[in-house]
């Protein structure tokens, strides 16, 4: 499979022109659905506040700061590593993008300053400091799922694709708002826990909804997705793809319905399928876009920059790799489990 | 007059330039100056060292965090409004902006948690390194941004082929011709920004009542860095300005206002620069002392605007950026001296200065971090229409944005500058009046 992937791209296998892009890609992708889930939790959470009472915001908050330096450093960590890795293709992709990037990086930039401002903010400016983090945290979902949207559809701006963004857009509110229920199910008790447990199963069926819009759309649009996801050779990885997620969505629904009070034990069962249900997509979204980041036109051969300065990338991916793997792991050990206090 | 989507994505990334500057500067200048407090601190064993650190590290961070949250928009305006410019030059960009990223992300997850929240929970020897790491750290990460913005300005080490950079000589691209004089107005920059916010605070608690001992040796350093920054600025000044003419002649021209080569350049010191008759209106001049800071062909003759028909920068505003700079600069230096003549007979005291004297200070309270921006609008501005010098254009890498959009996203950008720049100030202020009280975050532990 590698030998007819490099001779599709005219390379050796051994060229490091061949496996250096598709290193860096492995790179890239790894580090966005890291993103993706720990960022993503804690813009779920975020996003909660303003439905939580006045009184539980201050403490939902202050459940995110011991991971919170390690979860706002995945945007900048990943957008770095996407220009160094393939800069070609950033500046084109970004460019088509601006609205939605521009709605992320102002909804990033107010979430990670309001906060850390309001750690050090007198009492009565508190309450603004969580509503900047809310309003940032949904600016942030809002882009997030708006570049998706134009993703999917080939970066299209007529009207109706413009709609269908937004759309996508809202469920990816609706997804990080699962997400963020789902780990609030798990680290807290008590009435928070059941407020939680509602919101999850508010925001599920929209999650769902936003999954089979994208992949609809992305096999509708392009008929080479539409092939790779129907032909019978591959037939067998599509179908057990979609019941796994199907499964996934099943499960939730059914965890939830038993918390908090019949089934206590199972309180990190959502969170830990919802991780999956969001790699699961994540995966099927990369897989029909390879080999292209720009679908149809670049693909990530086009996109890597020179030998000598993938070279240096990677050196400096062999330097900081695992001090980004150290840190994280430090960091994150603790994620999956009660807050006891 | 029409506005165009060129000029609202010039507007957006240069303002987004500028609160990256201005807080890049704080954070910058202020880690080493917490440093020193550290050090004076651990080995004079005085403890008013310890007070000048737990209020100017709240200071600090407050701006750090404000300018790793800036440099979020700044990186993706770099991508999402000069589309295509990361297709030319992406070769060199991409891991000069990788390793400043690398650099932020190491001196931040390992060093900058132990600073901030550290300080009870680790042996004090380690908290200094911890304090070190950071200044050193912000100071590559600063490296790396200012060799890629150095680049561009002189792109050394690369030759287009196909319309793209490649690059021959790495060494020659990180330490290309400009980066040395541009770290160099950086670091003064940063140093005179954080030296005068921390005269016009102390000077601000003076006046309403007695100062402690700590503030009285933060103002004391403050002073001491002030006077250094604002002498040495000279060189570096004048420097950078027979750099630009060198290599960038027509910001250079545009700088000394100058609309038409001859022979004998007049040093224009104040005027208007009008862009319709191409002349100064109103001029202040100086006959024949303007050839220093001008390029000079084969013949004798200096070359004016008019050698660059069409492809200057926007004259009267490079002219009066570098005009404010320059003033900025002179009037810190003098303050700066003046100050440290006054005092210098008290022990650099700040509580023996009359009350005129400590309100001129407040006033000065942001002139360091003004010159920054203006000297960044100099530079930027100043290389305009070129995005990398005399190869590529801003209007040829320009995105397909819609004007609407565009002026939506500044108008968005607009709103959360000034909300998050009157929130620093505010805290700022407030920190100044009541003090700091130590902050805890919620460790790792649960």
């Amino acid at each position: 499979m590698m030998e007819m992937l490099a001779a599709s791209q005219g390379l050796s296998i051994n060229d490091p022109g061949f496996w250096m892009p598709l290193a860096l890609m492995a790179l890239l992708f790894l580090l966005m659905v890291a993103g993706v889930i720990f960022d993503g939790f804690d813009v779920g959470v975020g996003i909660l506040l303003q439905f939580a009472p006045a009184e539980e915001r201050g403490r939902m908050m202050a459940l995110l700061s011991p991971w919170r330096d390690a979860n706002e450093f995945w945007l900048l960590l990943s957008i770095g590593f996407f220009v160094a890795a393939f800069p070609f293709a950033w500046g084109a992709i970004f460019s088509k993008l601006y609205g939605p990037l521009a709605l992320l990086a102002m909804g990033a930039m107010v979430r990670s300053v309001s906060f850390e401002f309001r750690i050090r903010a007198r009492t009565e400016h508190k309450p603004r400091w969580i509503f900047g983090f809310w309003a940032g945290s949904l600016m942030t979902a809002l882009g997030q799922g708006m570049a998706l949207g134009l993703i999917v559809t080939g970066y299209q701006t007529d009207a109706g694709y413009g709609w269908f963004s937004i759309v996508v857009g809202l469920c990816a509110v609706a997804a990080y708002i699962l997400l963020g229920a789902t780990w609030l199910i798990m680290r807290v008790d008590a009435d928070v826990q059941r407020r939680a447990v509602s919101w999850a199963r508010h925001s599920i069926r929209w999650t769902a909804v936003g999954m089979v819009a994208i992949a609809v759309t992305l096999g509708l649009a392009n008929a080479g997705i539409f092939y790779k996801w129907s032909n019978t050779a591959h037939l067998g990885l599509a179908a057990s793809l979609w019941v796994l997620m199907l499964c996934g969505f099943v499960s939730i629904e059914m965890v939830l319905s038993r918390l908090p009070g019949q089934a206590p034990r199972l309180s990190w069962l959502p969170f830990v399928l919802c991780i999956t249900l969001f790699v699961l997509m994540l995966g099927g979204l990369a897989y029909s876009l390879f080999p292209y980041l720009i679908l149809d036109d670049m693909t990530l051969w086009d996109s890597a920059g020179a030998i000598g300065s993938m070279r240096l990338v990677l050196a400096g991916a062999a330097v900081g790799g695992p001090v980004v793997l150290v840190f994280n792991v430090l960091a994150y050990r603790t994620v999956f489990g009660k807050d006891h206090r | 007059m029409d506005i165009s989507p060129l000029f609202l994505a010039r507007a957006q990334f240069v303002s987004s330039l500028s609160f990256l500057a201005f807080f890049l500067a704080v954070a910058l200048a202020l880690a080493w100056v917490l440093l020193f407090f550290k050090l004076r601190a651990r080995y004079a064993k005085q403890p008013a060292w310890i007070a000048a650190y737990r209020f100017w590290v709240r200071i600090f961070a407050l701006s750090f965090v404000l300018a790793l949250a800036a440099a979020v928009p700044l990186l993706i305006q770099f991508g999402s409004l000069w589309g295509s410019l990361m297709d030319k030059i992406g070769n060199v960009a991409g891991p000069l902006i990788g390793y400043g990223v690398l650099s932020v992300f190491i001196l931040k997850s390992c060093f900058l948690g132990v600073m901030l929240f550290g300080q009870r929970r680790v042996a004090d020897g380690a908290h200094t390194v911890a304090v070190f790491m950071v200044a050193t750290g912000q100071l590559i990460a600063v490296f790396w941004i200012m060799a890629l913005q150095s680049w561009m300005q002189t792109p050394d080490g690369a030759v287009i082929v196909d319309g793209r950079y490649q690059v021959y000589d790495w060494l020659a691209v990180i330490f290309n011709a400009s980066v040395g004089w541009r770290i160099a107005q950086t670091v003064v920059g940063a140093a005179l920004c954080v030296a005068f916010l921390m005269l016009g605070v102390t000077a601000l608690q003076a006046l309403r009542r007695p100062l402690e001992d700590g503030e009285k040796r933060a103002f004391k350093a403050a002073l001491i860095l002030a006077v250094c920054a604002s002498a040495l600025q000279i060189p570096v000044g004048i420097e950078s300005g027979k750099m630009a003419a060198r290599y960038q002649p027509a910001k250079a021209a545009a700088a000394m206002g100058y609309w038409h080569s001859s022979a004998t350049p007049e040093l224009v010191l104040f005027a208007w620069p009008d862009k319709h008759s191409h002349e100064n209106l109103g001029a202040i001049t100086l006959s024949n002392r303007g050839g220093s800071w001008l390029k000079q062909d084969d013949k004798g003759v200096y070359q004016g605007l008019d050698h660059y028909a069409g492809m200057g920068p926007p004259v009267a505003l490079t002219f009066w950026s570098l005009r404010i700079a320059v003033l900025l600069g002179l009037l810190m230096l003098a303050v700066s001296w003046l100050t440290f003549l006054m005092t210098l007979r008290k022990g650099l005291d700040p509580s023996t200065l009359p009350s005129w004297w400590l309100r001129v200070l407040i006033g000065m309270m942001f002139s360091g971090g003004a010159a920054v921006v203006v000297g960044w609008w100099v530079n930027v501005i100043g290389s305009q229409p070129y995005i990398v010098s005399n190869t590529i254009t801003q209007a040829e890498v320009l995105g397909t944005v819609s004007r609407g959009v565009l002026a939506w996203g500044l108008g968005g950008f607009a709103v959360v500058y000034a909300g998050l720049l009157a929130a620093f100030i505010s805290m700022l202020f407030y920190a100044a009046r009541y003090g700091v009280v130590p902050v805890r975050k919620a460790g790792g532990t649960s």
